[in-house]
């Protein structure tokens, strides 16, 4: 039986749904990738929305329906009927509720298959209780079709973070030569000097954003603001007094240096990562990259109305901020409040500054930390192979 | 059908055939997450427990079991045997009545509702509160009569629960049947 979890590819479905801005489908994607290079899986990715992907991805052409790339089946995903075909694991990506004929189809086959839930992203610690359980769904009833929740996540319970084998090994050489990082950012029109001071800001809007623009402007050395496409260049904008600042613009104010970016690929994108001295980030896929730079971060989470957002937050300081010291957690975890909260940044600002020099050691700490865990695709791959050759057939 | 988070404890829910009883129902909402119902059940045919986890709005069939009130009559061969009022009785091993099992005691009076699925008799619940009677308690501690100071009691069929200090060899006493938990002193059954 052991030869049977070294056994042959699985073949998998990922559906994906783009809600908004490129997390979902990047995060598909690189799932995606990471089952099939890594994992020797076969994949089709079923995506709603090939703009989007295509956006990220500049060998796909979002003309043809189905195609072919990096090994990886990529379909668009209609309202015309989806046919299954030969289906092992079915992936539900945040719960994207999939096609009503394609589970028809899938309840109706004589062997087993697994639908699993991928979730979002999460530190909370309800998350390790819910991870793997079964969700025996009416859908699924009297068929070989078995649900589960599979939720990514920081600890070792949980289904870990999407990590390819070899960012850290290519982070480590890029990072060891400075001739690397300013070939990147050369690319972009920047030149450094050494101490300057960089940071990367993809983020959502911050109506606080002018205040800590203000102080970076104040800053001791240079500072260099690397922009990323998105809703926060209209905050940008109006500190700018610029009316439409564009990718390739550079402005400057005091010592504060602004470079607003043309749209940055993924791969290029951790480059940028590994670049600054501050990464801001957003959602979840750059979250996640960030975690991987091992620099310190800002995570402007993804806001809603209720606030439960916030909590999540927390959760992960918690988590994160472990790595720290009292003096410099404490500072963080300000700095990370007030910019969620839309609050006047400069004195956390200020005082996570004063903490620097622990924060950096903390972050490549949880870097560290993190990097001892089983990859978020590894492990799905087990857990799917242990259902369909191990498990019974029912609940209990 | 219901909807997961409309799922409640005590709730039945028919899962490939079988009838689970929820045990616990937690409702988790948490940033971009889909809302989620994360359940205990205890299946009512074999005895096993699982953990599930459903989105919000999932469907799932929850259905009402057949229960007649019964008493409990006698014990032979591990077999429980309980009577309806017209005298007719139902079997049940001791694992289909694991969770009650600690409170079944020869000559109880408890009107207990006997379950069925698909025709079957397959548990029996108890009411929420019983009275049992101490069968051996450590004396008590002098003067305290606070009942926050705590001992073990044993009842006439060996479970043993905690009760306060003050209660004594002897003594009869409510508890919650679903907890296991004493409740206060009570006088004898009549």
């Amino acid at each position: 039986m052991a030869d049977s979890l070294t056994s042959p590819s699985l073949r998998w479905d990922i559906f994906c749904r783009v809600v908004d801005n490129f997390g979902d489908a990047g995060i598909c994607w690189r799932l995606a990738r990471q089952l099939v290079r890594e994992q020797g899986q076969q994949v089709t990715l079923f995506i709603d929305d090939l703009a989007v992907l295509g956006r990220l991805l500049s060998e796909l052409d979002t003309n043809v329906e189905r195609q072919s790339l990096d090994g990886i089946v990529i379909q668009h995903w209609t309202e015309s009927g989806i046919e299954t075909s030969g289906t092992d694991v079915v992936i539900e990506a945040f719960g994207c509720t999939l096609p009503a004929n394609y589970l028809s189809q899938l309840t109706s086959i004589t062997r087993r298959a697994l639908w699993l839930n991928l979730e979002y992203l999460s530190a909370e610690s309800w998350v390790e209780g819910c991870h793997l359980l079964p969700s025996p769904v009416e859908e699924t009833s009297g068929s070989n079709l078995k649900k589960f929740f599979f939720f990514p996540g920081f600890t070792d319970k949980t289904g870990g973070l999407l990590r390819e084998q070899d960012l850290l090994s290519r982070r480590d050489r890029f990072q060891q030569s400075d001739k690397n990082r300013s070939a990147l950012l050369k690319q972009f029109g920047i030149n450094i000097r050494p101490n300057d001071f960089l940071i990367s800001l993809f983020s959502y809007e911050n109506p606080a954003l002018g205040s800590w623009l203000e102080e970076l402007s104040q800053h001791s050395t240079r500072v260099h603001l690397l922009v990323l496409e998105g809703p926060v260049v209209k905050d940008i904008a109006y500190w700018l007094g610029e009316p439409t600042p564009r990718a390739g613009d550079h402005f400057q104010r005091g010592q504060c240096h602004l470079h607003i970016l043309p749209f940055v690929r993924p791969d290029d994108y951790d480059q940028l990562l590994w670049c600054c001295d501050l990464n801001i980030v957003r959602g979840e896929d750059s979250f996640v990259r960030a975690q991987w730079a091992g620099m310190p971060k800002l995570w402007h989470i993804y806001p809603q109305d209720d606030g439960v957002h916030l909590e999540k937050l927390d959760a992960f300081l918690t988590l994160y901020n472990q790595a720290f010291s009292p003096e410099a957690d404490s500072a963080a975890r300000a700095f990370w409040q007030t910019w969620n909260r839309g609050k006047n940044l400069p004195l956390a600002w200020r005082n996570l500054l004063a903490h620097w020099p622990a924060i950096q050691a903390g972050s490549r700490a949880w870097c560290d930390a993190l990097s001892r865990q089983k990859k978020l695709s590894e492990q799905l791959v087990t857990f799917a192979k242990k259902q369909l050759i191990f498990a019974p057939r029912n609940i209990s | 059908m219901k909807t997961a988070q409309e799922l409640k404890p005590n709730n039945v829910v028919l899962i490939d055939g079988n009838p689970w009883l929820v045990q616990k129902a937690e409702y988790t909402k948490s940033g971009r997450n889909s809302a989620i119902m994360k359940t205990k059940l205890k299946n009512l045919l074999t005895g096993s427990s699982t953990e599930t986890v459903y989105k919000f709005d999932d469907k799932v069939d929850v259905i009402s079991l057949d229960k007649k009130d019964t008493t409990f009559s006698y014990k032979a061969d591990g077999v429980y045997v309980f009577m309806d009022e017209e005298y007719n009785q139902y079997e049940l091993r001791e694992e289909d009545i694991e969770s009650v099992l600690p409170f079944i005691v020869e000559g109880m009076s408890d009107v207990c509702h006997a379950v069925f699925f698909e025709g079957r008799v397959i548990s029996v619940d108890l009411p929420t509160t019983i009275v049992r009677q101490i069968d051996y308690s450590e004396n008590a501690a002098r003067g305290d009569t606070s009942g926050k100071v705590m001992k073990l009691a044993r009842l006439i069929n060996g479970t043993e629960i905690r009760v306060p200090d003050f209660c004594n060899t002897g003594d009869w006493i409510e508890i919650d049947s679903r907890t296991a938990e004493y409740k206060c002193r009570a006088k004898a059954p009549a």
